[in-house]
């Protein structure tokens, strides 16, 4: 749809193409990256900042109840 | 396997913490002088230092990069260990970005008020002190590139992506709009002229939105989210797509602020396609962090910290629609150049970058201080204050917008402009400028409450310097898996090549931006009567530079019957080929003045500049008094037009020594003999005669001699 609506545009000539081509290449690589990966890896980063590593954690802290 | 002890360094955290929550104050304050001035100009005092064109950039600078900036850096360095599982690179270099930082917030908090100013949107810093942030930044890279280098943790997570993509754009950003020439240590003209350099700058100008306000912080929404929230991110693949497609997508947007100007259609229409696009992904971010509280809403209710971050995270989605569709080049000709910009930036400042930031300190402290939140009922009333405050900013500013595109474009069923008058549309919206300060002023009553939250929490708690913390070395994995290449683990495990990767993926996107920006210039229809300007129209442009004119005046009218009708002639690219830097504007709190030379005498220009109310009754310009009184500088005239010469406007070699100083006294005494016929006593030597013949030649290039065109 995008190729159609900028081959519309005056003067717009090889750029915006090549531009949305680069762009959907790019996009489709990145979505097959993204499904390919494995469930346990996914898990591991999904649950990687609630890990700081921390002796003494501090986030057993709560706050205040009103 | 053999367990590390290791220590975090928090001292950094809450200095940066400290600085944000001071210099965020100080940024509302002056927005809020600001604010006032829009509908009570004498609040300037009539002091130069304090009127609206000189704080406008402080108050944008002191909120981008002091508040938002000192944000992003406590919440970096304070996740950023913790994600590594490392403590930060160097000590020195942390407490080296942090001072020099401040030292840089300082410079402009002295410079702006000045006029010491570059003139270029949220750029306005001079050379020396750009340079400074060049040397901070890297400083700032090279911490974070070490830290990730030294990591324990052998993935790294998404929010270390945005980081590391912040980092090499701002840099490449920065230095690539920051080429100028000197003129003096305070002074210097951009080494692109006219339309590259308002290509240039609103690549910039864009990007600085999307890679200091926005790809940080949603790098800090996926660490701080799932923490305050106890629970995984909704999505991780989302996340990856989310990263990958934003970066990819947001370098292109630029132009979208160049819509219906002389920027070659093509290019603006690019930039529409690619900011409608950019919905997708800005849109699976939000809803990546929203969805990370499905089942876990009961805790918003309690907990002020998910307040804020759910409110931020839904003012990035509201901000990150409506950019987008004021990118569409029909709504944006009713927007652009009305305060229904400032409404939308500042949904994004308000709601996603500050309530962002209020959640990190209301999450950090009680942490950093190892007690609970002094008072989490004040933290509440905040919230909804702030809210509040929000809601009374935004509103009104976007009916003023609306109002302000409607009376500019209506005409009579005859045929005429309706409002022909430019004070009248004005006048109109003034009070909603007067709502608009209220809101403000309770947004920054919440700040001043949470300041006080968070300063009894200190004190009430022990400050913690180093959190002790342990993980085992990192184990030297190879990016072959079961004797196949894992592409991932290859580029996880070498920052170095995504870093790289990340540059490309920026770098395309600006390419295609900057080599048309060279075809432009070899193609901008040049007009022949368009001429440099003479010495005192230089120090008058410069003037106008300093007293920040182009906050509320624009010199550029769109190809539209009601802009035609109201200013003359639309604008052209060909009239701009000696403009260093170019003065655009991108806001109208008054007419445009790209066709003001000869329509009004230079006595008018001279009263006009002493008491605009009383040439323009309820006019909401401020006093420029100080220009009648203040003797104009010439000796750097020389430097100047030096330097002039160096960027390409042609003046003949040696004119600096001599014939320039005896052609500025003729120009001159010219205005002061017209001034006199306007019953106006003048001194040739005051800054007003500069300006005068300044704003007398706009757009008179044209009016002068028939438009002969020819390509270079």
């Amino acid at each position: 749809m995008e190729q159609k609506i900028m081959a519309g545009i005056g003067g717009i000539g090889i750029y915006g193409i090549i531009s949305i081509c680069i762009f959907f290449a790019f996009f489709t690589l990145t979505l097959l990256w993204a499904f390919r990966l494995k469930q346990n890896y996914l898990q591991h980063m999904e649950a990687l900042p609630l890990d700081g590593g921390e002796k003494n954690s501090a986030d057993s802290i709560q706050l205040k109840k009103l | 396997m053999k367990i590390e002890t290791f220590k975090y360094d928090n001292r950094i955290v809450r200095a940066f913490a400290i600085a944000t929550v001071v210099w965020g104050i100080v940024g509302m304050l002056v927005g809020m002088l600001a604010a006032v001035q829009l509908f009570f100009p004498d609040a300037n005092l009539n002091l130069q230092f304090i009127t609206f064109g000189r704080i406008r950039p402080l108050h944008t600078n002191a909120v981008i990069f002091a508040f938002v900036g000192n944000g992003m850096f406590m919440g970096i360095y304070y996740s950023l260990q913790r994600l590594c599982k490392a403590r930060m690179f160097s000590d020195f270099i942390s407490w080296f970005h942090f001072w020099g930082w401040q030292g840089i917030i300082v410079a402009a908090a002295v410079t702006l008020p000045l006029g010491l100013t570059t003139s270029k949107e949220y750029a306005e810093l001079e050379w020396p002190i750009k340079i400074a942030i060049a040397v901070v930044w890297v400083a700032f890279t090279i911490n974070l590139i070490g830290t990730i280098l030294k990591r324990r943790e052998k993935h790294m997570y998404v929010a270390i992506w945005f980081f590391l993509a912040t980092a090499l754009t701002v840099a490449v950003l920065h230095i690539t709009n920051s080429m100028t020439m000197p003129a003096g240590w305070f002074k210097s003209y951009s080494m692109y002229a006219g339309v590259q350099d308002a290509l240039v700058q609103w690549w910039y100008g864009h990007n600085a939105v999307a890679f200091f306000l926005t790809t940080p912080y949603l790098g800090l929404m996926y660490y701080f989210l799932p923490k305050a929230a106890n629970r995984p991110i909704f999505s991780y693949r989302l996340s990856i797509i989310h990263f990958w497609a934003l970066i990819f997508l947001y370098i292109w947007a630029g132009p979208h602020h160049l819509l219906y100007t002389a920027l070659p259609d093509w290019a603006q229409s690019l930039g529409m396609v690619f900011s409608l696009m950019l919905i997708a992904p800005s849109w699976g971010g939000m809803l990546n962090g929203l969805l990370t509280l499905r089942g876990a809403w009961d805790k918003v209710r309690q907990d002020p910290v998910l307040k804020f971050m759910v409110v931020a995270v839904t003012a990035y989605g509201m901000s990150t629609l409506e950019g987008p569709l004021l990118a569409i080049k029909t709504v944006n000709s009713l927007s652009h150049y009305t305060d229904w910009t400032i409404a939308h930036v500042h949904t994004g400042a308000l709601g996603w970058n500050g309530f962002l930031t209020f959640s990190m300190l209301y999450y950090l402290y009680p942490r950093l201080y190892r007690t609970t939140l002094w008072s989490t009922k004040l933290a509440n009333y905040h919230f909804w204050i702030g809210l509040l405050g929000m809601m009374f900013y935004v509103i009104p500013i976007y009916v003023a917008g609306i109002t302000e595109g409607l009376m500019w474009k209506q005409f009579t069923k005859d045929g005429f402009l309706q409002y022909p008058n430019f004070l009248e549309t004005i006048v109109q919206v003034v009070p909603m400028f007067r709502l608009r300060a209220i809101g403000g002023t309770l947004y920054l009553v919440g700040t001043f409450m949470m300041a006080y939250n968070l300063y009894r929490t200190a004190k009430a708690g022990q400050f913690e310097p180093d959190t002790e913390a342990q993980a085992a070395p990192l184990e030297k994995t190879s990016a072959v898996v079961h004797g196949k290449l894992s592409w991932h683990r290859l580029l996880e495990g070498k920052p170095l090549l995504f870093t790289v990767l990340s540059l490309v993926a920026i770098l395309i996107g600006g390419i295609v931006e900057i080599i048309p920006m060279y075809l432009i210039k070899q193609n901008v229809p040049t007009i022949s009567s368009v001429k440099p300007y003479t010495p005192l129209e230089v120090l008058g442009r410069d003037l106008y530079i300093r007293e920040g004119c182009l906050g509320c005046h624009s010199q550029m009218i769109r190809p539209f019957r009601s802009e035609t009708e109201r200013y003359g002639e639309y604008s052209k690219a060909g009239e701009f080929v000696y403009d260093h830097p170019f003065l655009w504007g991108s806001e109208r709190k008054g007419p445009d003045l790209a066709r003001e030379g000869g329509k009004y005498p230079d006595a008018w220009h001279y009263n006009h500049m002493d008491d605009p109310r009383a040439t323009s009754p309820g006019s909401i310009m401020p006093r420029y008094s100080w220009l009648l009184t203040q003797k104009l500088e010439i000796d750097s005239l020389p430097a100047r037009l030096n330097a002039l010469r160096k960027v390409g406007v042609p003046y003949p070699a040696g004119y600096e020594n001599g014939p320039a100083q005896k052609d500025l006294q003729a120009q001159a005494d010219k205005v002061v003999a017209n001034l006199k016929q306007g019953s106006v006593k003048a001194d040739p030597d005051k800054e007003i005669v500069a300006l005068i013949a300044y704003l007398q030649r706009l757009g008179t290039d044209i009016k002068s001699a028939p438009v002969t065109t020819a390509v270079k």
